[in-house]
């Protein structure tokens, strides 16, 4: 059988030609504590270092066998380089991911976006260290498919403004949160963009933040659906929906965007009912994630048989790809993800419902 | 002069429907008839919160409309809870609540917070992206029953297992509930949780369950 490097099983995987193995990467963070320990950074240092972003991350998927990197890892990228101050917790000793604490603009009528933000984000500090660790994994790890992402108009701006002041103003001023999402969708394509022309191999939009436990389906029809299709349709493929959280309702909706913009796969997370979306949207759809970012490769009471069983379970309902859910926590049980990783290798030979194998 | 019936009905359709300025007229027409504050927000404005409930749990609501009539529920609250007399003021329970460190996200805490509020309870609301410790010292400082504890992500949750063990070592009888969008039934269980209200609108549901509780309460003792 054909050996395939990481990048060709990721590049074959999105255009449905058929792999040696199951891939096993993501579209959204994976980076993992022991290789950061391994290069000796401190886990709130790696987030605004372009070079320790890259080697985080390559030292990540090659330590785990990993099929991607994932560039960044936190969210708060461009909520910082339109204005906002960031915690990066550094006396922290627990693994904390940066927040926003206080954003900038109170409310919706304060919201500015102006051209320069839409068009040259990503020339902006800290924006601009994110193609930067692109071009760093590109030559020092030319082997490893690298997944950019972004994320949607919705999540962006809860990022920017306090969340409950937008979910109110889809009710009490949509005009102005229809404006506003507009002003972000501009710039997110041209953010992932910028990204793509870095040399990311793919992208993923995650807008965590429409799910159906929060916004109506037919919110979601009205006011996300036209705009991540238009984001997606303005990306070059192979690129990437998810969301998070409740995604039942949504599926076939999640999955017309897909089609709809040329992109390759929808992504859910272990909310999803799996073996329901996959009856749903039929074996031509390209399904991802589903796998517990938690359970399985970090509970301390989580054995590796449980893992194993987890991620065949995973494969049985029928997923395209061994992919998390969601960001993998990084502090993972390395015994755990060892065992998650050689599953997903050697679990099912044969295809999945919408990628073959090489014989 | 509106009746007091006529005047729960008000606080209830205006909590529903989240029609802020009805509600705070209709509060402050209850004080300055001197209609007991009490009965007022019990059958008025939480009875309207259980209707929202029932509206979220049929789909019918989501998160922006629970929102929009927690504005309109405080309204009145704010109006009315100064007029509870002393004797019916002792609060019923204490909780802590916050949304654990490095998230920021506290919408579902501040439904949670909204809801033990309106049932009477005394509540120390510690905020957001709140360092773990504080959790325990709160408590401790308080004695509060109840430690509830909300993450939006999952790169925050673990916080709350190291919360719980801290707290369960120094005091075994406090019962914590966990809430917040990564947090499921089995994560509860293995961080040693006592409870769990699966995203927002489900804690909407478990407070709203729980204010018609008080309210049986309410009325087997009158």
């Amino acid at each position: 059988m054909a050996k395939l490097t990481p990048i060709e099983r990721v590049k074959r995987f999105f255009k449905r030609e058929p792999v040696d193995v199951m891939p096993f990467f993501s579209g959204m963070g994976m980076v993992l504590l022991p290789a950061i320990k391994k290069l000796g950074f401190k886990f709130p240092a790696v987030h605004r270092h372009a070079d320790k972003l890259a080697w985080s991350g390559i030292e990540s998927a090659r330590m785990f066998k990993l099929d991607s990197i994932v560039i960044p890892y936190d969210m708060c990228w461009e909520s910082e380089a339109l204005g906002n101050q960031i915690s990066l917790y550094e006396d922290s000793e627990d693994i904390l991911y940066p927040t926003i604490p206080h954003k900038k603009w109170a409310e919706l009528d304060q919201v500015h976006i102006t051209n320069d933000d839409v068009d040259h984000l990503v020339d902006r500090y800290p924006m601009n260290l994110i193609p930067e660790a692109i071009k760093i994994v590109k030559k020092e790890a030319p082997e490893l498919a690298l997944g950019a992402w972004q994320l949607g108009p919705f999540t962006q701006c809860g990022q920017t403004i306090e969340l409950d002041k937008v979910l109110k103003g889809v009710f009490k001023e949509k005009k102005r949160v229809e404006d506003i999402l507009d002003r972000f969708t501009e710039m997110i394509i041209n953010n992932g963009k910028a990204f793509l022309a870095a040399g990311a191999d793919f992208i993923t939009l995650r807008e965590p933040g429409v799910a159906a436990d929060l916004l109506s389906p037919r919110t979601f029809k009205e006011l996300i659906q036209p705009r991540l299709t238009k984001i997606l349709s303005a990306w070059r493929s192979p690129k990437v929906l998810h969301i998070c959280g409740s995604t039942d309702p949504l599926i076939e909706m999640m999955w017309k965007i897909v089609k709809d913009s040329g992109a390759q796969a929808v992504s859910v997370d272990m909310k999803n009912n799996i073996v329901e979306t996959r009856k749903k949207l039929g074996n031509d759809a390209l399904i991802l994630g589903n796998f517990d970012v938690y359970k399985l490769p970090c509970a301390e009471e989580t054995t590796v048989e449980q893992a194993v069983e987890g991620i065949k379970k995973n494969i049985d309902g029928l997923v395209d790809a061994v992919w998390p859910g969601c960001d993998l926590w990084p502090a993972i049980k390395e015994e755990n993800m060892r065992a998650i990783e050689q599953t997903a290798r050697t679990y099912k030979a044969g295809p999945t419902p919408a990628v073959g194998r090489l014989n | 002069m509106a009746d007091k019936g006529e005047l729960i009905e008000l606080l209830k359709d205006g909590v529903i429907n989240f029609k802020d300025d009805q509600v705070k007229d209709a509060a402050q027409k209850a004080v300055d008839a001197g209609y007991p504050a009490l009965e007022m927000i019990m059958e008025g404005l939480a009875a309207g919160m259980e209707v929202v409930g029932d509206l979220y749990e049929k789909q019918e609501y989501f998160v922006p409309e629970v929102l929009m009539c927690a504005d309109a529920l405080y309204g009145g609250l704010d109006i009315l809870r100064p007029h509870i007399p002393k004797q019916e003021k002792g609060a019923i329970a204490q909780v802590v609540i916050g949304s654990i460190q490095g998230d920021v996200h506290d919408i579902g805490k501040n439904l949670v917070k909204m809801m033990f509020d309106v049932a009477g309870w005394q509540v120390h609301d510690l905020g957001r992206d709140v360092p773990l410790e504080n959790f325990v010292k709160e408590q401790l400082r308080t004695d509060a029953e109840v430690v509830a504890m909300s993450a939006m992500m999952t790169t925050t949750m673990l916080g709350m297992k190291k919360v719980i063990k801290m707290i369960k070592d120094k005091n075994p009888n406090v019962a914590i509930m966990l809430g917040g969008a990564p947090v499921t039934q089995d994560v509860a269980k293995l961080f040693g949780a006592d409870g769990y209200a699966e995203s927002a609108g489900n804690a909407v549901q478990e407070g709203i369950k729980m204010i018609g509780r008080l309210r049986e309460y309410e009325k087997k003792k009158a």
